[in-house]
């Protein structure tokens, strides 16, 4: 254990279950009590991600902060917690999403207590699962995270909620019921009686044969939360049924659930099923890009619109993983970040603009730049970033992707780039109508973003800036994880 | 390497104007005359600096260079640098310089516009993307400014975006534009791969030709002018440019002289000898050239708009350095760039001047209004339509000569006459103008009724401001008028850091009468259609209504794209994506959910009703069962 033994990880754990506590413990009727409380805590996970991304060493690299004691002797349960390159990104992700998102909610007068005790619950799940190397413990955690997300569209959420929230569900648990099997494949096979990520990664543990298998039921359970083409429809119909601060975790952090799944677990602990499955993985990659974004074209509600620009975005991420490179994990757990913050910035001023006008039918709006010159300069600078401006975080994430997947699949590299056409026209043609033209008088009468509630917005917006300006902040940290998964590799 | 001094000084330059972009956006957005205060600052000390830099550098014999790693992945480093060359030195001027004075000019053209702090601060975003792109070391550099340059200019060109035809132009520039750089950053990757390093000195390198086989060097050449013809609006993607007047008149004289069409006629430039590698290459870029440059000639024939006539001529003068440069015309190239720079930011302040002041941009319109006696936009207007045209002594006319000689070299004489017809057929539009102001008719009514849809953009009027917008139109009018006897200097100042790959020119006495025969054609066939007393003014195309309508609806280029937009991208591709997911994927699960429903229906009705039934198959069931186990 490194810097003290201090469980760090746990804490994050902690804070939130501590904030679940006193948000329980609240009574119903004082609804800013419970704001606060949820703003303190998920403001100190905040802080706590942060400090880990700071305080981790990266001449050391591998795993630190490690946290591990047994739990169930019998079948090799451990608790086991730790941070790497590609973890310490997503709980820094995790921990700007939920606090922003917290913040976001300031003005949510329908069932506050449930809401946030919840969206708690949700959230320490998703932080469980980024730093648990058990694989029973992420087990766990992927389903604490799936359940609340059920409750939450359909109560509090919009547009077909219960369809969309029904769909969601079925959707996840489909691919939790891929990934059980395979988890319970592999711990048999290896007959270490342990389900310890760490001691099943030894290299040749596994037979091909069953490499290929297990990496085929993972990366198809995974890639269903991660939106990989065509399982991706629950993802469009979720985002926009859930309530705005459910579609910026959901969209920015739970889809990483997804890809980061297929990178710890079936990555790591299926290599060679990787290598045989990665011409594939690209395919749908590839189809992904470009589809998400062609749909996306022909879209009538913002949220939706967002939604599809995700699959494409995902697909990016997909694309990455399926190189097999250095570069392409890089660029694919960069984009995986910044992907992450863009979404939340995207519904969290779509939260705002919906609010308002109580429309996000993009041709009853129309304007807006006009009316709410802040709150569409949010939105605004989201489309930059999708569209993959240059000083904004997600270009290098593009940029690095493609270089790795021009090398490694040509064709299929030179289909995702032409995407980049396509999302350009469809994000700036939603811009154009939304936010561009004379001013809709039906909505001239509305006022814009207040500073207090810009406060969640400014911070995505400046992170989305600081990562576009400086990307090496993020690269550097991730090559400590992805330079030796590659160096292990056996050729 | 590079001391102390230059450093200080290039960082000032490519940093300053962005320091502006924020201190506008952050901090002096709610202060207009402060805000244009932080720009103008910015950019006068990058001039400064630009000029101090070319200065000390005058003598220079080895290109300086300054680089830091900016981030790596696995074995690929991204390296963000300066390159100080004679070619880059002077870009550097010209881009802070018409940046400058665009920016000066604006406290006259945009006083009292409500947006004038954000429109400052996008002039300054687009500055730095500019001085970035103009000073970058490696092509990866290159690209991303490049993006930005397009960013901003999308900005820029829909300002007034409460405007539909704005934001759609602006729209329609930043995506035609990506068009081309798809192409343009495969061909930076098929480069990466090939030789694993993008540095622009080591592109120019000769030995590249050994790394690369001719095919894939040809390949990348190509691929890379794709990006060329997005930005600089070569054919086929030229129909983004007319459109782009949309913007202020001031942007449309940023981005039409020296900075972002001129782009991509500066990195042909910069990668000059690398494209020289490919003959192939060279050979489709000259016939590009010349098919953008005679095809936008005829669509500037032919327009009432003021701004319009420019646009054209834009595409078509950038086609007519591309010509030079593919025809081995390195200098003529490079000179060209940097006479139409001054000559075309000269063209449209004067065209910002009255379109200001007469609330209109229709030529006839302001010719009757009497658009001659602002003399002084006049005289300019004058001066710069004759370097256009190529007359003597004007800058136009060294440059453009130096072109014309380039194509005279080639073993085609078509390149050559393509060339004067050019020339010939830039005098006419250019002087038609002129003398469509100078000479006004009476107004006939079909003519007001085409002006009823050529107004303005520029729908505010304030009368202050005019000093602003008449200094900067003097410098340009003095620099248009002496810059062509500077010509050997930039010459031999050029040709430092170029040693190979300049072929000498060959000598053609004829040339001079050629070139000045075919400009003052041009001008007396304006002429007599537009200026002679008693001329009707409809001009020589008018007599052909087929052809007249050919060049007027731009050869129907916009009406296929927009059809192929919507009939093939909108229509088609996105159509069939659409109903995929609704009646393929998304049907098809909620069939199987469906059924899955229905099974347990018929499950449950199975368990649920019927007793007596059930009763009776169990009755029977137990009976065969005890049948069988007693016998």
């Amino acid at each position: 254990m490194i810097l003290g033994g201090f469980p760090y990880l746990t804490s994050i754990l902690m804070a939130c279950l501590l904030g679940l506590g006193g948000i329980l413990m609240l009574p119903a009727e004082r609804a800013l009590a419970i704001k606060k409380v949820s703003a303190l805590f998920s403001g100190i996970t905040l802080v706590l991600s942060l400090f880990l991304f700071v305080a981790y060493d990266r001449e050391l690299g591998g795993m630190q902060f490690v946290e591990k004691y047994l739990w169930v002797e019998a079948l090799g349960i451990y608790y086991h917690n730790a941070a790497d390159g590609f973890s310490l990104p997503m709980l820094l992700l995790t921990g700007i999403v939920f606090f922003t998102a917290v913040l976001t909610m300031w003005e949510l007068e329908h069932r506050v207590k449930e809401f946030f005790a919840l969206f708690f619950l949700l959230v320490t799940g998703v932080f469980g699962l980024f730093m648990s190397l058990d694989l029973f413990f992420i087990f766990v955690w992927y389903d604490v995270s799936l359940f609340p997300m059920y409750l939450l569209i359909a109560v509090w959420g919009s547009t077909r909620k219960e369809y969309g929230a029904m769909k969601l569900t079925l959707y996840l648990l489909a691919g939790s019921a891929l990934i059980l099997p395979a988890i319970i494949f592999l711990v048999v096979k290896a007959g270490l009686n342990t389900f310890d990520l760490t001691a099943l990664m030894q290299p040749g543990l596994f037979t091909p044969y069953e490499q290929k298998l297990a990496f085929l039921l993972l990366f198809i359970g995974f890639g269903i939360l991660a939106g990989v083409w065509p399982f991706h429809t629950w993802s469009p119909v979720g985002h926009v049924a859930a309530p705005t601060a459910v579609s910026m975790v959901h969209a920015g952090v739970l889809m990483k659930i997804g890809s980061f799944g297929i990178l710890r677990i079936a990555i790591y602990l299926c290599p060679e099923g990787w290598q045989y499955w990665s011409q594939a993985m690209a395919l749908l990659a590839a189809v992904g890009i470009v589809y998400g974004a062609l749909v996306g074209l022909g879209q009538t509600d913002l949220k939706y619109v967002v939604g599809y620009s995700s699959v494409s975005h995902m697909g990016i991420v997909g694309l990455g993983l399926a190189t097999v490179s250095v570069d392409g994990l890089n660029g694919a757990v960069f984009q995986m970040f910044a992907h992450g913050v863009m979404t939340a910035l995207f519904f969290s001023s779509i939260g705002y603009i919906y609010d308002k006008t109580h429309t996000k039918m993009i041709d009853e709006l129309g304007g807006l730049n006009r009316i709410m010159p802040k709150a569409s300069a949010f939105f605004i600078l989201a489309a930059f970033a999708g569209i993959g401006v240059p000083c904004l975080a997600s270009f290098w994430g593009e940029l690095i992707v493609f270089m790795a997947a021009f090398k490694a699949f040509p064709l299929r590299g030179i289909a995702a780039i032409s995407g980049l056409v396509i999302s350009a026209l469809f994000m700036l043609r939603v811009v154009q109508k939304t936010f561009y033209g004379p001013p809709n008088p039906k909505l001239a009468h509305l006022v814009d973003m207040s500073p207090a509630l810009s406060v969640p917005r400014v911070i995505l917006a400046a992170v989305i800036v600081l990562f576009g300006l400086f990307p090496s902040l993020l690269f550097d940290v991730i090559q400590t994880a992805s330079l030796p998964l590659i160096g292990g590799l056996t050729p | 390497m590079m001391n102390d001094q230059t450093l200080i000084i290039v960082l000032l330059v490519t940093g300053l104007p962005f320091v502006a972009f924020g201190v506008i956006l952050l901090g002096t957005r709610a202060c207009p005359r402060l805000s244009a205060g932080v720009s103008l600052t910015a950019a006068g000390i990058a001039m400064l600096g630009a000029g101090y830099l070319l200065g000390t550098h005058w003598q220079m014999t080895q290109p300086v260079i300054f680089s830091s790693r900016w981030m790596t992945s696995g074995s690929l480093e991204i390296v963000l640098g300066v390159l100080l060359d004679p070619l880059s030195l002077l870009m550097l001027l010209l881009v802070t310089a018409i940046s400058f004075l665009v920016q000066f000019y604006s406290l006259g053209y945009m006083a009292g516009d409500p947006g004038l702090a954000r429109y400052y601060a996008y002039l300054s975003l687009f500055a730095w993307a500019m001085t970035n792109l103009t000073l970058a070391p490696n092509l990866l550099q290159l690209y991303i400014f490049w993006e930005l340059v397009g960013l901003s200019s999308y900005l820029l060109i829909g300002f007034w975006s409460e405007k539909f035809s704005a934001s759609e132009a602006g729209k329609k520039a930043f995506v035609m534009t990506r068009l081309g750089d798809v192409a343009f950053f495969i061909g930076i990757l098929v480069l990466l791969l090939a030789l694993g390093n993008l540095d622009i000195l080591a592109l120019n390198d000769p030995p590249v030709a050994d790394k690369l086989p001719p095919a894939g060097l040809t390949w990348a050449a190509l691929l890379i002018f794709g990006g060329i013809i997005g930005k600089s609006a070569q054919f086929p993607l030229l129909t983004w440019l007319p459109d782009a007047m949309e913007g202020p008149t001031p942007v449309s004289a940023l981005l039409h002289s020296a900075t972002m069409v001129a782009a991509g006629v500066y990195l042909f430039a910069r990668l000059f000898p690398f494209f020289s590698l490919s003959s192939t290459a060279m050979t489709v870029m000259l016939a590009i050239g010349t098919l953008s440059m005679l095809l936008a000639a005829t669509m500037a024939m032919v327009t009432r708009d003021i701004k319009q006539v420019w646009a054209y001529s834009t595409i078509s003068q950038l086609g007519f350095m591309i010509m030079g440069l593919a025809a081995g015309g390195y200098f003529a190239g490079v000179f060209h760039l940097v006479t139409h720079a001054g000559f075309k930011a000269l063209l449209f302040l004067c065209a910002g001047v009255f379109i200001h002041h007469f609330g209109t941009n229709d030529m006839f319109v302001i010719g009757r209004r009497a658009g001659r006696r602002q003399r002084v936009p006049m005289l300019c207007l004058v001066v710069a339509a004759g370097a256009l045209a190529g007359l003597p002594p004007l800058s136009g006319f060294f440059s453009k000569e130096l072109i014309l000689g380039r194509l005279a070299d080639l073993d085609s004489p078509l390149w050559l006459a393509a060339g004067l017809l050019g020339a010939l057929l830039t005098a006419y539009y250019a002087f038609r103008l002129i003398f469509v102001i100078l000479s006004p008719r009476p107004p006939e009514e079909e003519e007001e009724m085409d002006a009823g849809d050529q107004r303005s953009a520029h729908a505010h009027h304030s009368a202050g401001g005019t000093a602003a917008m008449v200094v900067p139109l003097l410098i340009l009018t003095a620099v248009t008028i002496a810059l062509g006897f500077y010509q050997n200097q930039l010459d031999i100042f050029l040709a430092a850091s170029l040693t190979r790959a300049m072929m000498p020119a060959g000598h053609h006495d004829w040339l001079f009468y050629s070139a000045v025969g075919a400009a003052v054609a041009g001008v007396a066939l304006a002429w007599m259609a537009f200026g002679r007393p008693g001329a009707s003014q409809k001009g020589v195309v008018a007599r052909f209504a087929g052809l007249n309508r050919l060049f007027a609806q731009r050869w129907y280029l916009d009406h296929l794209y927009r059809w192929l937009l919507d009939h093939l991208v909108y229509g088609l591709f996105a159509k069939v994506c659409l109903q995929n997911d609704r009646k393929v994927i998304d049907a098809g699960l909620d069939g199987l959910a469906q059924g899955t429903v229905g099974a347990g229906r018929v499950m449950s009705g199975i368990h649920k009703d019927a007793i007596q039934p059930k009763l009776l198959v169990m009755f029977v069931v137990m009976l065969l069962l005890a049948l069988y186990f007693i016998f």
